[in-house]
């Protein structure tokens, strides 16, 4: 079977991702370009006795080397050269869309362009001339509706049909620059013809071109080559730019530019037919009142709402299922399993740990299932419109926000979403105080929490706490971005796409990404973590303890047992009964309570209690906190364990234990901000290091921690002096 | 007389050349005897033309070193007129003459004028400046040309140096827009500064500068205007008092205004995130909406809604403002 490479590049909003999901369907692998951490998706797909490879490039606007994007898109197309490009055009946006497509035509590969969501713009009015597009620009020009699945078939074909028919790449029709810039041109391009033959793998005339635009990757790439030779060739290029400021008295990035849309502009009056009956545009009506002056931030807050009450009120249904489930499934292997360490083991270790988290699934799928859909409407882009103005407070992009609203799910791809900032200076600061904002793994504390000790104002006090990590990372932002990460924050020059229906399969596609993320962590890490903290309260397994529990119940059944013999009445032989499961309980709690205390992970526990002591959290919950660190689910995993509530079924069980406990509503809430603020779990903090750097990631541990414990102090402190307990 | 002077020239330069060693002799003779034929300013194309039609072939760049050579022993002397190739013409020692040019057909009239060059003397010595030598070069339009030319020509034909007043804008709309966004318009008064680079012009309209492309430049259709030797001066006042060209920066603008895109300034990134987006000159925006809190503003540009920093669009010119109508 042979196999092609098709590499899928346009706009972002083009509907890109709509296609590459038409294409692949599920068959998608998710990874990252070499050398720089832009998300890379590839998918294939078997058709007409081709083995199809198929390459997501990022969306960009052109190929400048400003960003990672735009590197990696680039590059692949120069190095990999893939056997064609797809170039997906927002036929509603002909014209800008045309700017990206020419820097495209320019790297010499097959090039078929899709013009996308075609409908749309003849509903705006626009009427384009394929043929004639397809003529002057000698390339295919397939028209498709990505949302509904049209053209998918005919874009394979043509695709591969020009693969086939260039297999040595094809040289394009290309923008034709004025007279002076092209003998320029031309002039590099013999020089490097001469210079530099078969050393360059790029397309001469494209390199001459990144020469006059002064790309320093380019320039790098030729001083690598020959170091001499490159010099001949820098200073020419740089008289040709000094040349070319004399002329035309402007920057010769920006006399290119103006050409190049000179030569698009002739395209479009060529190809495209404005009709003055002009539909109104919905898009334009619907931002009438969602980005609305008056009614725009109030409707954003009210979007965040009902999110939250998708997530976590309907969510709580099928958390309850799964919770009834995992209970069942815990006494049947209870009830099958001979009692022992490995009995321990497989129910208090591994399927508590797992139990306790996967139980919180579906708050996940939900919130990412929002923010997808937050993303495919073209929602995403008005909030980081609507919310510029704040981010700008912090010295934040709009699109800071988008990575942020994130971090409300998990941090770990928050982090990563922090890659569509274009400054690098900008990521680091949004990766920084991204982890401020409460993941989902962080909500089931809270819900436990919260729902203990504050009932019905439960809903609040978390609210609460979501604004409170928002506000400490302002602050956060503020004071690095005065001191450590000082600069001027990156332009936000953004569109505002056209709002769109959004497709199920995207939503699907794009949830499952996101949640299969969640799950993978959850699998390895938090395994392993719940395993290691079971192992440090299991052991040492002969602990002496300080009375003998089982001398004691052995007593209570002995006298029960007496006592139900010698009486006659039925009603009161259940009661002594009762009574004496009640305190055999007790005395079972407290045996388990002294061995944990007496355990490895107690023993820990102790040693750092002075640490939480004034910040009012007990060495029980401490203890939690330090296994929180593997992922922040194992904090209600480990309470579960220390308060040896894991083989209950009743599912009220860690309530009632941790109310009895001597927890306070002070204390629980003092608990919950240090949760709320402390080091983000090692997947985060892993997350960190990859996206900015070991530093970086050593700095966060060092700073969250500060923050959530002064942020818990000065709450504790002040609600014992205002008489809280 | 002329040829009498010729011949000794060829007599100088055999004893100069093959005194100085100079090789290929018989070669460049031959180059000699042509360019002395030539009563005219040659080019080394040229020469090497005439050379053909006397079957004697040779490659320019011989032809050009030889007349560097020429040049330096005084047979010749280079001429560089209106920004045009390098011209040869014969230097007769001790005779002088200078030069009229045509700037339309670039026709070159030798003339020598006693008066005048007394005169320059005299002006010379006036500033206590001694004179050793002089070029002169009188540009403008020879009296063929004036009979041909005709009252309303487009930019493009216009030659360097012309002063001239804007007629009226042919073309479409586009271009009509795109001239009217530079700040142009009918009843200017234009100075050609430069027609170099490839069919651009250079032309200044009061103290602004404007490059026009050959395609844009064919769609000015421009008048002489009477008084030609004016430059600059006064006539900037009046075409000050036509019509104020109003502009503003983009962060100016109020919600629902529209206009045309002057100027692009700011730096690295920003600048070319705003070109990449479509954000250049002669573009048509439309301000939508501030955003609830003031900052980001949306604007629509080549038919698609794009958000950006009030600070931002303050790097950005608009000129052509008006309101919408409809809204």
């Amino acid at each position: 079977m042979k196999q092609l490479t098709i590499a899928l590049a346009g706009n972002p909003n083009s509907g890109k991702t709509t296609i590459f999901n038409d294409l692949t369907g599920a068959r998608q692998k998710v990874g990252n370009w070499p050398g720089v951490t832009v998300e890379k998706k590839e998918g294939r797909l078997k058709k007409n006795g081709y083995d199809l490879k198929i390459v997501d490039l990022p969306g960009t606007y052109s190929l400048t080397p400003f960003s990672m994007e735009e590197i990696a898109a680039r590059d692949f197309i120069l190095n990999e050269k893939p056997d064609v490009v797809v170039n997906i055009i927002d036929a509603a946006n002909l014209e800008r869309s045309l700017f990206l497509a020419m820097q495209i035509v320019e790297l010499d590969r097959p090039v078929v362009f899709a013009l996308n969501m075609a409908d749309l713009a003849k509903s705006k009015g626009m009427v384009i001339d394929t043929e004639k597009l397809s003529l002057l620009l000698n390339l295919p020009v397939v028209f498709t509706v990505a949302n509904k699945g049209k053209g998918i078939d005919d874009l394979i074909d043509t695709a591969v049909n020009e693969a086939e028919s260039f297999p040595d790449g094809k040289k394009g029709r290309k923008v034709i620059y004025n007279r002076e810039i092209n003998s320029m041109i031309s002039h590099l391009v013999e020089e490097l013809d001469r210079d530099f033959k078969e050393l360059i793998v790029y397309p001469n005339r494209w390199t001459a071109i990144k020469l006059l635009e002064d790309d320093k990757v380019v320039k790098e790439n030729l001083q690598q080559i020959s170091k001499e030779r490159a010099a001949v060739i820098l200073k020419h290029s740089e008289e040709f730019r000094h040349r070319i400021e004399d002329l035309f008295q402007d920057d010769p990035e920006i006399v290119l530019t103006d050409e190049c849309y000179g030569f698009i502009a002739g395209i479009v009056k060529e190809t495209l037919l404005i009709s003055s009956r002009k539909k109104a545009d919905i898009s334009r009506n619907i931002d009438l009142v969602l980005t609305n002056r008056f009614l725009g931030l109030p409707i954003f807050v009210f979007f965040i709402w009902v999110m939250f009450q998708l997530t976590f009120s309907l969510g709580a249904y099928p958390t309850d299922w799964i919770n009834s489930g995992v209970s069942l499934f815990s006494s049947f292997l209870g009830s099958i399993l001979p009692n022992g360490l490995f009995k321990d083991l497989i129910l208090n270790g591994i399927v508590a740990g797992i139990g306790s988290v996967i139980i919180f699934l579906p708050n996940i799928l939900i919130l990412f299932f929002c923010i997808a859909l937050f993303e495919d409407t073209g929602y995403m882009a008005r909030a980081a419109f609507l919310m510029d103005r704040i981010m700008h407070v912090i010295g934040l992009h709009g699109k800071s926000f988008i990575p942020m609203l994130m971090g409300f799910g998990c941090n770990v791809p928050a982090i990563m979403a922090a890659r569509t900032l274009e400054s690098r200076k900008d990521r680091i600061l949004t990766i920084l105080i991204t982890p401020f904002m409460s993941c989902s793994a962080r909500l089931p504390v809270y819900i436990i929490l919260a729902g203990t000790f504050f009932g019905d104002k439960a809903g609040s006090v978390i609210f609460g706490l979501y604004i409170t990590g928002i506000l400490v990372a302002i602050a956060s932002g503020r004071l690095l971005r005065a001191t450590l990460l000082k600069g001027a924050d990156a332009p936000f020059v953004m569109e505002l796409p056209s709002y769109r229906m959004p497709m199920l399969k995207s939503l699907m596609i794009h949830m499952w990404d996101r949640s299969r993320m969640f799950l993978k962590k959850m699998g390895g890490v938090i395994l392993v973590g719940s395993v290691v903290i079971w192992a440090l309260s299991a052991f040492p397994r002969n602990i002496t303890f300080s009375r003998d529990y089982s001398k004691a119940i052995d007593t209570i059944k002995n006298e029960v047992s007496s006592q139900i013999l010698s009486s006659k009445d039925k009603t009161l032989k259940q009661k002594l009964k009762n009574e004496a499961r009640t305190k055999i309980a007790e005395i079972e709690k407290k045996r388990e309570q002294e061995r944990a205390s007496k355990s490895y992970i107690g023993q820990i526990g102790r040693a750092v209690e002075p640490f939480f002591k004034p910040v009012g959290i007990e060495w029980r919950s401490g203890v939690s906190l330090i296994a929180g660190l593997v992922a922040k689910e194992v904090v209600v995993s480990t309470i579960g364990v220390l308060y040896g509530v894991g083989d209950k079924n009743d599912p009220d069980a860690l309530k009632n234990a941790l109310v009895h406990s001597g927890m306070t509503g002070l204390s629980a809430l003092s608990m919950m901000i240090f949760v709320l603020l402390y080091i983000p779990c090692i997947a985060t903090v892993t997350a960190i290091w990859k996206e900015a750097s070991m530093n970086w990631a050593f700095f966060t541990l060092f700073y969250t921690t500060m923050v959530a414990w002064s942020a818990s102090f000065l709450v504790y402190q002040t609600g014992l002096l205002l008489g809280f307990i | 007389m002329m040829n009498i002077r010729h011949e000794q020239e060829i007599k100088q330069f055999r004893d100069l050349f093959t005194g100085e060693g100079v090789d290929e002799f018989e070669n460049r003779f031959k180059i000699l005897e042509v360019f002395l034929r030539i009563e005219q300013h040659v080019t080394i194309e040229e020469l090497v033309d005439h050379l053909r039609q006397d079957k004697i072939s040779m490659e320019p760049d011989f032809v050009k070193e030889t007349m560097e050579l020429l040049c330096e022993f005084g047979f010749a002397s280079k001429l560089k007129l209106n920004n045009g190739p390098v011209r040869y013409e014969h230097r007769h020692i001790g005779l002088h003459h200078d030069h009229m040019i045509c700037t339309k057909c670039g026709k070159i009239i030798e003339f020598r004028d006693e008066a005048l060059e007394k005169q320059q003397v005299q002006l010379a010595a006036a500033y206590g400046f001694h004179m050793l030598q002089h070029k002169m070069m009188i540009y403008g339009i020879c009296s063929d040309c004036l009979k041909k030319r005709e009252l309303i020509i487009s930019l493009a034909r216009a030659k360097q140096g012309e002063h001239l007043k804007i007629e009226s804008f042919a073309g479409g709309r586009k271009a009509q827009i795109r001239l009217a966004s530079m700040g142009l318009r009918p009843g200017d008064i234009i100075d050609v500064v430069s027609t170099q680079g490839g069919g651009q012009s250079v032309i200044a309209s009061g103290e602004k500068r404007f490059v026009i492309g050959q395609g844009l430049s064919r769609k000015v259709m421009v008048k002489y205007t009477e008084d030609s030797q004016s430059f600059g001066g006064h006539d900037i006042d009046d075409c000050a008092g036509v019509k104020p060209v109003k502009s503003m920066l983009l962060s100016e603008m109020k919600q629902g205004q529209e206009g045309i895109i002057a100027r692009v300034g700011g730096h690295g990134v920003l600048r070319r995130r705003l070109l990449e987006m479509g954000i250049n000159r002669g573009t048509k925006v439309h301000v939508e909406k501030y955003a609830p809190l003031k900052d980001p503003l949306e604007i629509i540009i080549k038919g698609y809604h794009v958000s950006l920093r009030v600070e931002e669009a303050s790097h950005i010119t608009i000129e052509n403002i008006v309101r919408e109508n409809n809204s």
